[in-house]
């Protein structure tokens, strides 16, 4: 078995973000600054088919295998019929759709925008929009777990919903990293999450408001080196929990994807430098493989970016290297 | 290499990364471990070439498919150099390096490139005249070698740290000696490199009492180191750009004599960076973190190089600086939703390039209202799906043309 392989038919600019389907392994959603979302099959190694948008896409999530929302900077919400490879507008937001969850329990797809508002959906409703709720930022990363929703917005804050429980936050949080929040992820076990800001630091953040399960949250550094005693310091763009072992995967914009155990707070692995920075990285279902978006993602501006930039998604097999040590199946 | 009397000065390093071994043979495992190992099987090879040939032949690459070489400092990741433990480094990066150290160690300079003499003196006297204009003089040349060696930019700031042993000068390569440069600061470095104290930057020394209120004003025309319509970088400080007068100059500082080569290459446009707070609506002066504001394009938005020379917004009352958006036309800014909460990023203890600064806006944000993605909405946007049909085939014509531009 290759250690990895590149996706075919891959975007033609930026990827913004890679999800998983949450029932078959195979199957891959890339949204991209090309306006376009594509639908994969990582194992025969073909893009089954693809969306347009009318500007870049910034988000996508899957409900189930057969469907999947996508949202991006023309604000509108889409719902994409992925046999019948159909998309459907369910409506709008005031601004770019910057995060979006399915959220199964309920069954509800919640948006977040740069408009300041988390707005809930349902599909098959006359009116698809159910509601419409106020935050006080801009949302840049959202993510779902069981029915705990952690909203990341601008000015380093966060929101923590009980989604049965709207409009009000169960808890508000200012972020315990002192730089911009760059990515997001829930723990699989709803214990908790772990966030990244753009000065290459994670934060491990537990959910339980008691001082005893606060006093565990830590912070660490990473996606940085050291040249000629200068720190060089990369954002950490995406995080992703491995859905059987708890571990979770980190990528920069240093081009380096890390493996760490959060519980023995150490790094497990990390896979050799990719060409370029690399926007969003996702785990499949049953956490058989990494889906790894590598490309220009525009932390240098325009002048930052090459005019012969390669945008890729590499596919990367996983054995025990995501395995924490003295795993037994529970 | 490892001289029997140098080696207590000298110690083998490796070329890759700029570690130091205790000897060649632990610097060869290392390198074999770090360096030469194949990023696809377990195998470790003794040298780069090695390692090109075995990747090439047992993965079946493509020589233009290598992978470059894993944990090594930016530039020196490439297969041309053949290194074996201290064998075959450049000579210009040897010079280099024995100079960083030097200049690390407290030594006089050349005293590890020669065998040192049987006393060895080390004098801690300031350096005369002679020393240092032959100091300057080795320091050309080897800025001249060092660039034909193609040593990349980060290495090659190491240049300008001869003039500063301070350790602290690595990390801040453009700045000549932070503090004791008084007026003529508008010189060279663009102001923003100078690390803010206080949170107040030090341009314009001879500002008017009421400037650090104003949260953005344009410095009066004629003031020194900003006057409007300046020309972009060239570096030739224009007329009414007070060069410091050499007497001003610290010993240490990178003399810019009639046409040096300035030991920094200038960011690509002359935006004044500390004039230019990217959020308008924040009312605190900007703090942007001393050496990141040079990374290359950070601040991503104002940095755009149109033509290079975005002269400074003509003077506005106290309203935001709107127009410091090169596209000035732009119907879309980055505006502050909420300018309470404006954030600064906080100052680094330790010299420190952030790749991404704004504390603001993150660059999907900035992105989005570059020219080449901007969304113009067409019409009232109601989301009714009747006309989606419509509106979508001409929003994708749109999308398209923007990709040409």
């Amino acid at each position: 078995m290759p250690e990895q392989y590149e996706l075919q038919s891959v975007p033609y600019d930026s990827i913004s973000s890679v999800k998983f389907s949450p029932s078959n392994p195979d199957h891959l959603l890339a949204t991209s600054w090309d306006t376009t979302v594509r639908f994969y099959d990582t194992a025969k190694n073909e893009q089954i088919c693809k969306f347009d948008h009318r500007a870049a896409v910034l988000t996508c999530c899957f409900a189930d295998g057969g469907h999947g929302y996508s949202g991006g900077l023309d604000t509108s919400v889409k719902q994409l019929n992925l046999e019948a490879e159909k998309a459907v507008s369910l409506g709008q937001h005031a601004n770019a759709v910057s995060s979006m969850n399915w959220s199964k329990d309920t069954n509800h797809l919640i948006t977040g925008s740069w408009d300041r508002t988390i707005r809930f959906w349902d599909p098959r409703a006359s009116t698809p929009q159910q509601d419409s709720f106020d935050v006080p930022e801009r949302v840049y990363l959202m993510d779902l777990v069981n029915n705990t929703l952690v909203v990341a917005m601008a000015s380093r804050l966060f929101h923590i919903y009980d989604v049965r429980k709207m409009p009000e936050p169960t808890q508000t949080r200012e972020s315990s990293l002192k730089f911009m929040t760059r990515a997001l992820a829930c723990m699989n076990d709803g214990q908790g999450y772990a966030t990244a800001s753009v000065e290459g630091r994670i934060a491990v953040e537990y959910f339980d408001p008691s001082p005893e399960a606060q006093e565990k949250k830590y912070a660490f550094k990473c996606h940085r080196q050291t040249i000629e005693d200068v720190d060089h310091v990369w954002p950490v763009n995406s995080l992703a929990f491995h859905p059987v072992y708890n571990t979770f995967a980190s990528a920069g914009s240093d081009g380096t994807v890390s493996i760490w155990d959060h519980k023995l707070k150490k790094r497990m692995r990390q896979f050799p430098k990719y060409h370029s920075a690399i926007p969003s990285i996702a785990f499949n279902c049953d956490g058989s493989r990494l889906a790894v978006a590598v490309g220009y993602n525009w932390d240098g501006g325009a002048e930052g970016a090459q005019p012969m930039d390669k945008h890729s998604i590499y596919i990367r097999p996983l054995g025990d290297e995501v395995k924490p040590k003295g795993w037994t199946e529970s | 290499m490892a001289k029997k009397k140098n080696k207590a000065v000298l110690r083998p390093w490796c070329w890759y990364c700029e570690r130091e071994f205790e000897d060649e043979k632990v610097l060869m495992q290392h390198q074999k471990a770090k360096h030469f190992k194949c990023s696809m099987c377990p195998r470790r090879l003794n040298t780069a070439g090695g390692l090109a040939v075995h990747i090439q032949q047992v993965h079946k690459l493509e020589p233009d498919q290598l992978p470059r070489i894993e944990n090594a400092l930016p530039g020196r990741d490439g297969y041309e150099v053949e290194i074996f433990g201290m064998e075959g480094i450049p000579a210009p990066d040897v010079a280099d390096y024995k100079r960083r150290k030097e200049i690390e160690l407290g030594l006089a300079i050349g005293s590890i490139s020669q065998p040192p003499s049987k006393k060895p003196k080390i004098e801690n006297r300031p350096l005369t005249e002679d020393e240092l204009k032959a100091q300057l003089e080795a320091h050309k040349a080897l800025m001249g070698a060092s660039e034909k060696s193609a040593v990349p930019a980060p290495d090659a700031s190491a240049s300008s740290v001869v003039y500063n042993a301070a350790p602290t000068t690595y990390a801040t390569p453009p700045v000549p000696a932070v503090p004791p440069v008084p007026p003529g600061m508008g010189m060279s470095p663009p102001p923003g490199m100078s690390p803010p104290p206080s949170g107040l930057p030090p341009f314009f020394p001879g500002a008017p009492p009421g400037y650090p209120g104003a949260p953005f004003m344009p410095p009066p025309p004629g003031m020194p180191g900003f006057p409007p319509g300046m020309p972009p970088p060239g570096f030739s400080p224009p007329p009414g750009f007070a060069m410091p007068p050499p007497g001003m100059m610290p010993p240490g500082a990178p003399p810019f004599p009639g046409g040096a080569r300035p030991p920094f290459p200038p960011p690509p446009a002359f935006v004044p960076q500390g004039f230019s707070p990217p959020q308008p609506g924040a009312m605190s002066p900007p703090r942007i973190p001393a050496p990141a504001a040079v990374a290359p394009g950070a601040p991503g938005v104002l940095n755009m190089p149109f033509g290079g020379s975005p002269a400074p917004p003509p003077p506005q009352s106290a309203s935001p600086p709107a127009s410091a958006h090169p596209i000035a036309a732009a119907p879309m800014e980055l505006k502050l939703p909420n300018p309470a909460l404006a954030q600064t990023n906080p100052a680094f203890k330790k010299a420190t390039q952030l790749k991404y600064a704004d504390p603001n806006f993150s660059p999907d944000e900035k992105r989005a209202v570059h020219p080449k993605y901007r969304y113009i909405a067409d019409g009232a946007a109601d989301g009714q799906n009747e006309n989606a049909q419509h509106e979508e085939a001409r929003g994708k014509k749109r999308a398209r043309a923007e990709d040409f531009l």
